[in-house]
């Protein structure tokens, strides 16, 4: 196991250069000029210049790409453009705040997406089970963007109930939580459904039953158990995507994160935020991938983890 | 009989009901509500760059460091120069020497009183070029500003301290916008103190959250008085929507109404009555490129003048947001009325086809390029279709916008809409960075429009002392301008902001540095 875990944690070196290489290509390729950007509209040629030496931008892109990998080497991320800041710093800073938003959505999506989506197994068929099918692909159909701005008319302009945006104690965490945990608790009633309705027509759940044992117990020790690879598969993912910074959901609440952070770098093209918050985003998001695979071994014993797994 | 529930049913029915109770509790004690009592809250749709008068290039700076910073001379409610730090000056006859005499009793935030050498400090710093400021143009008439930024001179030798109180700013050659010139952010007056910039405002900078919010304390002791709230909060609120919202739950006391939302608030009674128009400085223009065909020719300029609907556009799709531009100089800066434009200052579709038709360029493709904003590419549509009758077919091309910035800077588009915003009250400041064909290029004369005529008027209009002499000069220039259309000018964009019932004092001022925050009045103001 260890040397799995190792052995994953090398191959992020080669993942990141590559990322680093295509975002860089890609940023790099786009048209403008962000000195002209950086200094308003009366600067004079001789200030443009100078501000393009001292962001690199005189430079041809493959040293510009060098010095950048020199600068990443030294486990820096550069400064902002426009704010001046360390944008290592500033990810270290806005990161909790996106880990407390991802923890949030997943505190309400997780036991409500499985807990629908036991109900909708069980009573498949019912009015129950086709109501939670019906909901769960409108939370799927319906995108963020739409549900957060209802979600903000009804709960903080209507009801006056929470502040409409900003970053703050659990009152403001509420409702951007709401938000980004629909689409989530929506995947999982429908891969929670699917899973617990195969193994409910499974021969081990008739003999169980048979045996008299609780129907509590078997939902846990033995549905759930043999379905919940799947769905950990999903809440990882999802969890991973979440603490890269729920774009969408962030900018509309004014959470003070990596989402809204990355947002505002593409938006004035500030290409050191850019890189650092794709970069920062690469290792969060192996990292859970990684939890996630030793935590399957855990929960299913029969999974090996091994160095030569591909 | 109903089956006895065994104790662990029990314990999570009862720890339901408490989760249930929490929940409850805490929903009952939760509103919308979120502001400091005495603070007045505004709105920034982007974190400042920076407050450093030196470097600031953004509205959203630069509104902020009105509140903390002070120059020799501000504007007044007429948009005519008064005194701030001096409370007085002196301009030689020959226009070249201005002589300021301070007020004793300013200090910055640290209690360090303000002197003349203060001035000459925080302007050099502004030249110097190790300070890399986008704001050199201030003061590069100032003589020796040259020598200064190419370390030939140790200091610049056109800003003298003659004692503590009096300062002399000496010019290469006279400039009469230059006293307005003083009233930008760049002409503030700071005392460096390591990283930072101390000033002399009403305001202190408290705390700056980037992303987040900027908050400002008032001065107990500010030379001229005392701000009516205990401080500024700046909220930083990209999304128009979340704003929109953090308004209506009163968490804003004031928004500059975004053009989706203005109809809204315009027709819903408890808002309209508090909505409040700011005229503002500033032309929105089709340039045309005079460099290439077809728009080398006056009259094809002449056509496209003509083939559109500028007044009905302004009237329908841009909801009268704005006033009629006559001509590049603002309404309110036009001390003159035009006369000798009436032959292409109409829309008149007839002749524009006959023009277009008899010149053989009918049918010709050009292009027109535009900003990525919904509402310029709406309004793009417009133009192509305008000119499609005319018989000139427009290929229209989105870019960002500094894309958009480097293309039209190179020449490369034939049409492109752009604005330009007053940096002070004069109509110099539209006329030379605009016509000039000295700045032709990313100065600003980006249509690349090049008259001898234009050219000397504008060049009389800056030297000319005598007040009745600029405004005839600059009359002139700008009647030559509309002759030759080198742009269709459609209007000057009014804004509209929204307050609500419980602020007072609330005043709307066509350049942004005119706002002290010294008598508005929030919630609960102290």
């Amino acid at each position: 196991m260890t040397s799995y875990i190792i052995k994953r944690l090398v191959l992020l070196i080669p993942l990141l250069l590559g990322i680093t290489l295509v975002s860089f290509v890609l940023l790099k390729s786009l048209p403008g000029d962000i000195a002209l950007s950086l200094v308003g509209e009366r600067a004079s040629q001789e200030t443009i210049d100078s501000i393009r030496k001292e962001i690199g931008a005189d430079k041809d892109a493959l040293h510009q790409y060098a010095g950048y990998l020199k600068m990443l080497a030294r486990g820096d991320l550069g400064r902002s453009y426009y704010t001046g800041r360390d944008v290592l710093s500033d990810i270290a800073r806005k990161f909790p705040n996106t880990m407390k938003l991802a923890f949030a959505a997943m505190a309400i999506s997780v036991p409500l997406g499985i807990m629908a989506g036991f109900a909708a197994a069980y009573r498949k068929g019912g009015p129950v089970g086709k109501m939670i099918d019906a909901l769960s692909l409108a939370g799927l159909s319906v995108p963020v963007f739409w549900s957060a701005i209802m979600i903000m008319v009804v709960f903080s302009l209507r009801l006056k109930m929470f502040p409409p945006s900003g970053t703050g104690n659990i009152r403001f965490l509420v409702l951007p939580a709401c938000a980004l945990s629909i689409p989530a608790a929506a995947t999982l009633v429908r891969v929670t459904r699917t899973v617990v309705a195969e193994v409910l027509a499974m021969p081990f759940i008739r003999t169980a039953t048979a045996k008299g044992l609780p129907p509590a117990r078997i939902k846990m020790q033995h549905v759930l158990r043999n379905a919940i690879i799947p769905i950990i598969t999903i809440i990882g993912l999802d969890f991973g995507s979440y603490l890269n910074g729920a774009v969408v959901t962030e900018t509309i609440f004014g959470w003070d994160g990596i989402g809204r952070f990355t947002m505002e770098g593409i938006m004035k093209r500030d290409y050191p935020v850019i890189m650092g918050c794709i970069i920062a985003g690469t290792v969060v998001f192996v990292m859970v991938n990684l939890l996630v695979d030793v935590l399957y071994h855990y929960l299913d014993p029969r999974i090996r983890l091994h160095a030569n797994d591909k | 009989m109903t089956p006895k529930k065994s104790p662990s049913q029990e314990i999570s029915r009862l720890a339901l009901w408490f989760v249930l109770f929490s929940i409850i509790t805490f929903l009952s004690g939760c509103t919308s509500s979120n502001r400091i009592s005495g603070f007045f809250y505004y709105r920034l749709n982007s974190t400042p760059s920076t407050v450093d008068p030196a470097l600031i290039a953004d509205v959203s700076g630069a509104s902020v460091a009105a509140k903390l910073f002070n120059g020799l001379v501000r504007l007044d409610d007429n948009l005519s120069v008064a005194p701030d730090i001096a409370e007085r000056w002196k301009i030689s006859g020959d226009g070249l020497r201005y002589v300021f005499f301070l007020r004793r009793d300013v200090q910055f935030s640290n209690g360090r009183g303000v002197r003349a050498r203060d001035f000459k400090a925080s302007f050099e710093r502004v030249l110097n070029s190790g300070t890399r400021s986008p704001n050199v143009w201030v003061f590069d008439k100032v003589e020796g500003a040259q020598a200064y930024r190419e370390g030939r001179a140790g200091d610049v030798a056109g800003f003298r301290v003659i004692d503590d109180y009096t300062f002399e700013i000496k010019l290469k050659r006279p400039f009469s916008p230059f006293l307005s010139m003083l009233t930008t952010t760049p002409a503030y007056v700071v005392a460096v103190d390591g990283s930072l910039c101390l000033g002399t405002g009403p305001f202190n900078l408290a705390s700056w959250m980037p992303g987040r919010e900027l908050v400002l304390e008032r001065k107990d002791h500010y030379f001229d008085g005392r701000a009516k709230v205990r401080g500024i909060v700046y909220r930083i609120i990209p999304e128009d929507l979340t704003a929109i919202t953090e308004f209506e739950v009163g968490n804003l006391d004031v928004i500059s109404l975004p053009a989706t939302a203005y109809s809204r608030f315009r027709n819903d009674k408890k808002w309209s009555s508090l909505i409040i128009s700011m005229r503002g400085l500033n032309t929105y223009y089709l340039g045309m490129n005079t460099s290439k065909p077809p728009f080398d020719d006056p009259q094809i300029r002449k056509a496209v003048a003509s083939a559109v609907d500028t007044k009905k556009i302004l009237r329908t799709f841009y909801e009268n947001r704005g006033r009629p531009a006559a001509g590049p100089v603002p309404d309110l800066l036009r001390s003159w009325k035009l006369d000798n434009v009436r032959d292409n200052g109409g829309y008149d579709p007839q002749k524009a086809r006959e023009i277009i038709k008899n010149s053989g360029v009918s049918g010709m493709r050009v292009h027109l390029y535009i900003t990525a904003d919904q509402d310029v590419v709406d309004l793009a549509e417009i133009i192509q279709s305008y000119l499609s009758d005319a018989g000139i077919e427009v290929v229209l091309r989105q870019l960002e916008w500094s894309a958009f910035k480097e293309a039209v800077n190179r020449g490369e588009p034939e049409l492109f809409w752009l604005s330009w915003w007053a940096d002070y009250p004069d109509p110099e400041n539209f006329l030379f960075p605009l016509f000039h064909s000295s700045n032709s290029g990313p100065a600003g004369n980006r249509t690349r429009y090049c008259n001898k005529t234009v050219d000397a008027l504008i060049e009389q209009g800056q030297f000319s002392i005598n007040k009745n002499d600029r405004k005839t000069f600059y009359k002139q220039a700008e009647e030559l301008i509309i002759k030759d259309a080198p742009a269709v000018f459609f209007w000057h964009r009014t804004d509209f902001m929204v307050k609500q019932p419980w602020v007072k004092g609330y005043k709307v001022f066509p350049i942004y540095t005119m706002d002290k925050g010294m008598e508005i009045e929030g919630r609960d103001s102290l």
